[in-house]
């Protein structure tokens, strides 16, 4: 009867983000999303409850307004959330959020198994997850396709470069999903209703040792351009050649 | 005055948004070409709760307020009219009156399994001689002990052929006159007497289905009398307030995906050096989709945010009806127009668009219907 943490993050949905003069993004119509690997996770967690039983906590670090995330999350099935908030917690980057989810959870949330997205849809960083085990002093596996819950361990299948491994670790763990995992669920009407009523318990800045200061500091961020280089070969042997030598010029071969 | 959305009515509509996009959108050609009824698509919505939104929790609704349910229809029909439509005359004219002015053993009995997705609504008030004309009615429905008698033939019967719980409408005392000589009954799928006539091969919204109904000797215990006696003309009038919120909604939601279809396509096509979404002319229709889908929106959402509030809204409904009925209609041309020969053609989904749209300004009360009832109301 595993007691589940699965943390989630509130992004900016890069759907609605345009691109203005020189390269600048324009950020003026944005709307948020859960992080779209968080929902893998909130959704893994709700299919280990329903076939081991316990219970499924969320847990979120974010701005006092970020209420919609909490409505979300609670909707996709756990009994309750957490909401780690502060007007500072804002664009945080993966050291400032590994140091403030341990602190929250340390002492005051009981678990045996945490689950993050393998990775942010905005920073993609993949570090919060190990970070956070590490700081828990919990082993972590990343990757994972398949969990399955035996006894006092976990048995995880991960997806590497090389193939399916297959690992288990003991409880209390921390795992981090891939997005092959399973494919979350759309809540249902009477779920989004319900969410509203699920208990919310809020950590703030005073609950919490701190200080987090930030060790990256982002200076700029911009638009990714493609710039083609228009260059045209021949399908003949000197066309082939001319092709692989700009290719090694280049970098690519 | 509060423009915004609650948090939670914002999650439904994008819980709405991504279930189209799931189920319906894979399907939305597939069932207009074959005009199917989209069985399992109205499965799924009545598993997840989607199918009896607006009444209390403990006939099976989801208790949400009626602008959440019209936000929602507006979703649906984005991705298909016909689907919206479905969700929409299921809700507010089969579901609805019997919420209204059903008694308590009527709504456990009926409205229950409507709500909870088990079983699919559909009204009969329409016949062959008596569209707007609602007067001009000749189903006959005589006392007979402890039951009636229904005989007649109803047409253009929504969700007819696949229905499960009709709300049937007639005379119980035809010298009475309109006003008092109606009545509405309830009559559940398979009660000898009733049965499903031709199908009508339609336009637009294909994968509604649409059938005449004949009764002959229908008989039906008293206790499928919703209301009493004389309330028919009442009932039918009350549902239209709901139900034309919902179309003016649908009406919305299929003028968006008009501007969507169009912003899309203007962008991409090239013509003369450059995506026509360059050329002015193109700029100002969408310029003037965008401003009249966005009121549209407004004046549907104030009619449903009026009868949250326990104000009285059937002005304002014939209003949202008729104008968003007509801006549909016309902004699906321009869309077809916008995207050229390729609009005119299957494939693009503004050719579904157009012949979807017409229809919203027609049923649930003719364009020029709410007129006489709009000007009925501001001339008094």
């Amino acid at each position: 009867m595993p007691n589940i943490l699965c943390c989630y993050k509130w992004v900016i949905d890069e759907a609605y983000i345009r691109t203005g003069p020189a390269q600048a993004l324009d950020m003026s119509i944005v709307d948020y999303k859960i992080s779209d690997y968080d929902k893998n996770a909130i959704e893994e967690a709700m299919l280990l409850q329903e076939r081991f039983g316990g219970s499924v906590a969320a847990i979120t670090i974010g701005r006092p307004d970020d209420t919609k995330g909490l409505k979300d999350a609670l909707s996709r099935g756990p009994q309750k959330a957490y909401f780690v908030n502060d007007p500072s917690f804002e664009d945080l980057e993966p050291a400032q959020t590994a140091a403030i989810l341990a602190d929250a959870i340390s002492g005051r949330i009981e678990y045996d198994l945490i689950l993050c997205g393998e990775g942010s849809s905005d920073l993609y960083a993949q570090q919060v997850g190990p970070r956070l085990a590490e700081k828990l002093g919990i082993p972590c596996v990343s990757y994972a396709v398949a969990i399955n819950i035996e006894e006092s361990r976990i048995k995880v299948e991960r997806k590497t470069e090389e193939g399916l491994e297959v690992v288990a670790a003991p409880l209390p763990v921390l795992v981090t999903v891939a997005p092959d995992i399973n494919s979350p669920r759309i809540p249902g009407l009477r779920d989004t209703l319900a969410a509203s009523k699920k208990p919310v318990e809020e950590i703030g800045l005073a609950d919490l040792p701190g200080p987090y200061e930030a060790r990256i500091q982002t200076v700029g961020i911009k638009a990714a351009s493609l710039m083609r280089n228009g260059q045209k070969f021949s399908a003949d042997q000197a066309g082939v050649k001319a092709l692989v030598e700009a290719l090694q010029k280049d970098g690519a071969l | 005055m509060d423009f915004k959305l609650s948090e939670e009515q914002e999650l439904v509509r994008q819980n709405m948004r991504e279930f189209a996009q799931t189920y319906v959108d894979p399907i939305a050609v597939e069932i207009d070409e074959n005009s199917r009824y989209p069985e399992e698509v109205i499965k799924r919505l009545g598993a997840m709760g989607w199918m009896g939104m607006p009444y209390p929790a403990e006939y099976g609704g989801a208790g949400t307020d009626y602008l959440t349910y019209a936000v929602a229809v507006e979703e649906l029909s984005r991705s298909c009219a016909a689907t919206g439509f479905t969700m929409s005359v299921h809700t507010g004219l089969a579901a609805g009156p019997i919420f209204y002015f059903g008694n308590e053993e009527q709504k456990k009995k009926y409205l229950t399994p409507l709500c909870n997705g088990q079983a699919l609504g559909a009204f009969a008030l329409t016949e062959p001689g008596a569209g707007t004309d609602v007067g001009a009615a000749t189903t006959m429905i005589t006392k007979d002990g402890d039951d009636y008698i229904i005989n007649g033939t109803k047409t253009f019967t929504s969700n007819g052929p696949n229905g499960d719980i009709y709300v049937v409408f007639g005379w119980t005392n035809k010298e009475a006159g309109g006003s008092k000589g109606m009545s509405a009954f309830i009559v559940p799928k398979g009660t000898p007497g009733m049965s499903v006539g031709g199908h009508f091969k339609k336009m637009g919204i294909r994968a509604s289905q649409t059938s005449e109904m004949v009764f002959k000797d229908c008989r039906v215990p008293k206790e499928n009398l919703i209301g009493q006696e004389g309330m028919g003309l009442k009932i039918a009038m009350g549902s239209f307030d709901n139900g034309r919120i919902g179309i003016a909604a649908q009406a919305v939601g299929i003028a968006q995906a008009a501007l969507d279809e169009s912003i899309s396509y203007a962008k991409q096509r090239i013509q003369f050096g450059k995506p026509i979404s360059k050329n002015q002319a193109i700029q100002w229709m969408i310029a003037d989709m965008a401003t009249e889908v966005q009121a549209g929106r407004f004046m549907y959402m104030y009619a449903a945010w009026l009868k949250d509030q326990g104000l009285p809204y059937t002005k304002e409904a014939s209003m949202a009806k008729v104008w968003c009925a007509e801006m549909c209609s016309k902004h699906a041309s321009k869309a077809v127009q916008i995207h050229g020969g390729y609009g005119y053609c299957k494939g693009f989904k503004v050719e579904r668009l157009m012949r979807d749209a017409k229809i919203t300004e027609i049923y649930e009360g003719t364009s020029e219907a709410q007129r006489m009832v709009i000007a009925g109301n501001v001339l008094r």
